[in-house]
């Protein structure tokens, strides 16, 4: 085991641990749902076509997997990134890398649907530190709680950040 | 340097789908599309991002920034991959064997304001095909377009667009 | 959509039908656009290698939702799509083939619903796994 480098996670960051951010709104609306399939390659129509996607028994156009709205930007406004990036706190390293992503789905509650007016709520689940080949890092790891319109939890996400 | 590729003349049949309406398509402006067209352009005015703010000027939402006419609707298979535009049927088949592309202007008359929320009804026709001769020739594509409210039928924007190939 | 695949069907250590994707830049600049996320190291070649990168590099959340579309295209009409991620161990550059994969891990049914976990990875040519990860799905039964 080699020499533990000293800690970098202070009380400020370990307070913030389990408390809700403030909530970002983000819109699923026809074109960007399209602009997402197009992207990444989708071939099925519930994803481009309304009337496809009604015969399938949706309100609407299907959000593919992993597009969860677009936030809503505003000039100047400095987070406008995904929901819960930048904190207000900040770690003595410098490189940054996603450590992955994973979304979590909940069908019987509701599908994310063009039309969908999506409020992101996002919270720290917790630091950890290590020492890779990269030297001494800090993951971040976060879980945004997605909740529609209609009250209904729709998504979770759980996003890695590696800081080195 | 001759290149025996580039003879190109514009024959009848290029010439005969001058003015042929094509079929209509849609066009779509949202909230995220106006705001992602504004952050293009540069724009900061919350006329293009804020809705409460639009709805304070007078304005249904978001107003579209200028040049700003909707996004097509996209289908795999019916647009163009590259371009977005919608490959309809009554749309001009033109067999250019020109490889290189460029935008040759834009001309756009406005009758009412675009907001977020509008569903737009475009229909486009071939309206000019010039050719000018030369070293390297270049053919002028003009193409003609009327977008209408599909709620309520009145004509909001015509646009005339020209392209270049050479 | 074609053909329904059936819980019945599905058995650990089976591999699911494979989704090759090959990005080009404007597929890079397409992402960009979909996602919001305009980091240069994904369209500008300057900008990447100034930061010590070889290159242009796929975004690592196209990957996940190239891994997406894998469970859609998969499950079928009938099927569900509960739970996918994978972590980003590796870089993929535009112009290469990107291999989707996934082999069934688990197959159990919970209050009347049917399960499939699966693993879930990118691969490159050379069978080096960029995102591996993992997911549940849940399928029609044929009863």
């Amino acid at each position: 085991m080699a020499q533990a480098a000293p800690s970098v996670i202070t009380d400020e960051m370990r307070a913030l641990v389990g408390v809700d951010g403030p909530p970002v709104t983000l819109e699923v609306e026809k074109t960007n749902c399209r602009m997402f399939a197009r992207a990444v390659g989708h071939t099925d129509l519930i994803f481009y076509d309304e009337d496809a996607a009604r015969a399938r028994g949706y309100r609407s156009i299907v959000a593919p997997p992993g597009f969860l709205g677009t936030p809503v930007f505003r000039p100047g406004v400095a987070a406008q990134g995904p929901p819960g990036a930048g904190r207000g706190y900040s770690v003595p390293y410098r490189r940054v890398l996603n450590g992955g992503t994973e979304y979590e789905y909940f069908p019987e509650s509701d599908t994310i649907c063009a039309g969908d007016t999506i409020t992101a709520v996002s919270r720290i689940s917790g630091f950890e530190e290590t020492e890779g080949s990269l030297g001494p890092m800090l993951i971040t790891t976060r879980e945004t709680t997605y909740t529609n319109q209609r009250g209904k939890v729709v998504a979770k996400m759980r996003g890695t950040m590696i800081q080195y | 340097m001759p290149d025996t590729e580039t003879a190109l003349q514009i024959t009848d049949d290029m010439r005969a789908q001058i003015g042929v309406e094509s079929e209509p398509w849609t066009y779509e402006v949202t909230t995220t599309s106006v705001r992602m067209y504004a952050r293009g352009i540069g724009s900061e005015d919350p006329i293009h991002y804020d809705v409460d703010f639009a709805k304070q000027q007078g304005f249904r939402s978001i107003v579209a920034p200028l040049g700003y006419i909707g996004t097509p609707v996209y289908l795999p298979g019916s647009n163009d991959p590259t371009f977005g535009f919608p490959r309809r049927a009554g749309g001009p088949r033109l067999d250019i064997p020109f490889k290189g592309l460029l935008d040759g202007g834009t001309e756009t008359e406005y009758f009412d304001v675009i907001c977020a929320g509008d569903v737009l009804e475009e229909t486009s026709h071939l309206a000019d095909l010039k050719l000018r001769e030369g070293a390297r020739p270049m053919l002028f594509i003009t193409n003609e377009s009327v977008y209408k409210d599909k709620a309520t039928g009145k004509v909001v924007v015509k646009q005339r667009l020209t392209s270049i190939h050479m | 959509m074609t053909h329904q695949v059936f819980f019945e069907d599905v058995h650990a250590g089976d591999e699911i039908p494979q989704l090759r994707k090959n990005c080009s830049t404007q597929q890079l600049v397409q992402w960009a656009a979909a996602s919001g996320d305009f980091y240069q190291i994904h369209y500008d070649r300057d900008f990447a290698q100034a930061t010590g990168l070889k290159g242009l590099i796929v975004h690592g959340a196209l990957k996940n939702a190239f891994l997406g579309q894998l469970l859609h295209d998969w499950i079928g009409e009938g099927g569900q799509i509960r739970r996918f991620g994978c972590s980003y161990r590796g870089m993929d550059e535009p112009g290469q083939d990107i291999l989707c994969r996934g082999v069934v891990t688990k197959t159990y049914t919970l209050d009347g619903r049917h399960y499939v976990d699966l693993d879930i990875w990118t691969e490159k040519p050379d069978g080096k796994r960029t995102s591996p990860g993992t997911a549940t799905v849940t399928l029609p039964g044929r009863a």
